[in-house]
């Protein structure tokens, strides 16, 4: 392959570019909250909710991706409405198996952080008169969140690479345009550079994240 | 003498063991209170119980007037704390909030619980910081601090609410005896200010020195309480003479 053609395919790739950071992004934004909100649950004391939340950590982590996004893509409107309409749109199935899917492991990471936070620092909040609201806010959730960094970021990581199988529901990502790259020139090359732009999109990720822990220690 | 506190009957178990049966004791405002015994004789639990970080299984708890538990029955959650919002405590651990520097480690409290400004509670800070002789460590993160430094901090935090009862859960169990001196100095110099303490202490000389009254905690009562002159040089009860023998010796 010549270098202009290295650069037309280069380009052809990241058609499937905005996809991966629509993915990576809305999922990321959704994914951590309810996470959040999923430990607080397991956390609960009434306890049909606990079970409830920890049976749907144990399934989304205990099941392959692919097979919960076909699920939704291809199962879900075979039961009729309103799920023909809700789930039409491949890219709206990715965004919410994705989600669900990725809240369930911050939920455990945040279990994590959370179990690593002293009994003395709800003890202080209590005796300065804090409220449930303000304990958590003010002070467990930034220790908890210091705590899991190194996990987050792991799960970012991994989120990058897991928008590759979006293309098993025919949304058309890096990995797409790669394909589609090889069988039109018969080289190696094509995938050889979607190779580089994972790599470049995760080099970017670990250094905010590095810098974001430096930041972030105390 | 004002009563500021009162407790009558305190029990507490954990589980099938009983921890306090049947504590009594009055605070007046200016006393400085001595908690003194062996370990596990459930002092710590007192102070516990007094600031709603654990619940008694019976008995009363009234601080000035208002009942947090009568009879082993709590007041409704939104009482409670109103309640317990006149006491303020000190850890043996600190507690302090490691994320936030000193400054915001006092003031954040006060501008969570009583909405003052930024510029009022930093005022506020500085001033208690002054008292406790850190006016220089206002941004410093805790974990630059020494054991002793963090702990003068702890007791400005508790001291920024304005308590009207400070309570010490064994302040300098975790210091060596330089560090101790230091944070003893500073709860010395807050007795001086006629500020209302109970401390659960190992410290005999604080106990002796400081405190207007000594209460001898043992086998989950109060064996003897009494004036520390009293209690040192005449005990009455032989568990106490025995504690202070041995606690003399290692001395």
């Amino acid at each position: 392959m010549s270098w202009s053609e290295i650069l037309t395919t280069t380009s052809a790739l990241m058609q499937g570019l905005g996809v991966v950071l629509v993915l990576f992004f809305v999922v990321l934004a959704a994914s951590m909250p309810l996470g959040f909100l999923l430990t607080l649950c397991t956390r609960s004391r009434f306890k049909p909710l606990s079970w409830l939340v920890n049976a749907y950590i144990y399934v989304m982590r205990g099941t392959p991706l692919m097979l919960q996004l076909f699920f939704i893509y291809f199962g879900l409107p075979l039961l009729g409405e309103p799920f023909r309409t809700l789930f039409f749109d491949a890219l709206t199935c990715a965004l919410v198996g994705f989600t669900l899917n990725y809240a369930a492991y911050f939920a455990e990471i945040f279990r994590g952080g959370l179990l690593s936070i002293d009994v003395g620092q709800y003890e202080a909040c209590k005796v300065l008169g804090l409220n449930r609201w303000q304990t958590t806010t003010r002070v467990i959730l930034p220790q908890m969140v210091r705590v899991a960094l190194p996990s987050i970021t792991n799960e970012s990581i991994t989120l990058i690479k897991d928008t590759a199988l979006v293309f098993s529901i025919a949304i058309p990502e890096i990995l797409h345009y790669a394909k589609v790259a090889v069988s039109r020139t018969g080289s190696i090359v094509p995938y050889a550079i979607a190779f580089v732009i994972y790599l470049a999109l995760n080099t970017v990720l670990q250094i905010f994240f590095n810098w974001l822990e430096k930041r972030l220690a105390y | 003498m004002e009563a500021l506190m009162h407790v009558e009957g305190l029990c507490k178990r954990f589980g099938s063991l009983e921890v306090l049966s049947d504590v009594s004791f009055t605070v007046d405002r200016g006393d400085v209170i001595a908690m003194i015994g062996p370990s596990g004789a459930g002092k710590s639990t007192i102070l516990r119980c007094l600031i709603d970080l654990e619940k008694a299984d019976g008995g009363t708890i009234e601080v000035e007037g208002e009942a947090l538990v009568k009879d082993g029955v709590y007041a409704p959650p939104q009482q409670a704390r109103q309640i317990t919002s006149k006491m303020g405590m000190v850890f043996q651990s600190f507690n302090l909030f490691p994320h936030l520097n000193v400054r915001r480690n006092l003031t954040m409290p006060l501008m969570m619980v009583k909405k003052v400004s930024q510029q009022e509670a930093d005022q506020r800070a500085q001033e208690l910081l002054g008292k406790v002789g850190l006016a220089d460590k206002m941004e410093a993160m805790p974990s630059t601090l020494s054991g002793g430094q963090k702990q003068r901090v702890a007791i400005a935090r508790a001291l920024m609410l304005n308590p009207d009862i400070l309570l010490f859960d064994e302040p300098t169990s975790a210091l060596d005896p330089q560090l101790t001196a230091e944070v003893l100095g500073v709860m010395r110099q807050l007795a001086a200010d006629h500020v209302t303490m109970l401390v659960v202490t190992h410290e005999m000389s604080f106990a002796r020195e400081v405190a207007t009254k000594v209460l001898f905690i043992c086998d989950g009562g109060i064996a003897e309480a009494a004036p520390p002159q009293e209690l040192f040089h005449h005990p009455r009860d032989p568990r106490v003479a025995a504690f202070l023998g041995a606690a003399g010796k290692k001395d």
